[in-house]
């Protein structure tokens, strides 16, 4: 297993009701497995987890994303700053 | 070759524009095209409400500052002669008349895209940065939705 934090912001936040979790995940999950196992943890924000933005270690990522161990995976809605 | 100046941070002071143009400001610079954006404390948009109390900013400030230096080498990439390059965006609780971004651009000549490269710089970073703001009025508070999905590689 991979011991990860996974840190959400802005509506994301409010719908997991925390800032950031540690936890631990298969090793060679990808970002779709970590959405299906935060949603079976949160299925009040199941659905926001299917649509959320993702970055792995402050990049982007994607589904089919791998997630290295020790990675800071991030969840969030699309950006509105300016 | 000239190391040329770029800034780029995330804040919770207010932003003082003059300074940050004179950290961009080179000799050979002889011309500067300084965007920044402000709350509206009057609104009326498209399902929020009229009048703009205060903005809630937050920002996943590691992230927002690469990706703010991304914005600022797209830049570069596509504008040559620009020499400095700001882009800061203040955070937190900020009122009706507050300045809450600054992306400013500078270069010898007002005629190399000095304009355009600031459009774009604030375009991207309505696109790619991590930040995001809650609008709160006197009947409740709704999060500012962005539209924008990157794609891989940005």
């Amino acid at each position: 297993m991979n011991e990860i934090t996974v840190l959400f912001f802005a509506t994301m936040r409010d719908r997991i009701g925390e800032r950031g979790i540690t936890l631990e995940v298969p090793e060679e999950s990808r970002v779709r497995d970590l959405k299906r196992i935060l949603a079976e943890r949160y299925p009040g924000a199941a659905e926001a987890i299917g649509i959320t933005l993702v970055s792995i270690n402050r990049e982007y990522a994607f589904d089919e994303d791998l997630i290295p161990a020790g990675a800071e995976v991030a969840m969030f809605p699309q950006v509105s700053g300016g | 070759m000239t190391e040329f100046p770029t800034i780029y941070s995330i804040t919770e002071d207010e932003l003082d524009l003059n300074s940050l143009l004179a950290q961009i400001t080179l000799p050979s610079t002889g011309a500067a095209c300084v965007f920044t954006g402000l709350v509206r404390g009057e609104t009326g948009r498209d399902g929020l409400p009229p009048r703009t109390e205060y903005l809630e900013y937050e920002a996943y400030a590691p992230m927002a500052e690469a990706k703010m230096r991304q914005v600022a080498d797209e830049i570069r990439g596509r504008w040559p002669t620009v020499e400095g390059i700001a882009i800061v965006q203040r955070v937190g609780r900020l009122y009706p008349r507050t300045p809450t971004v600054l992306i400013a651009c500078t270069a010898p000549h007002r005629d190399t895209g000095v304009f355009d490269a600031a459009r774009y710089g604030i375009d991207r970073l309505k696109e790619i940065v991590p930040i995001w703001k809650k609008e709160v009025s006197p009947e409740g508070e709704v999060w500012v939705e962005g539209e924008y999905t990157p794609t891989p590689g940005e």
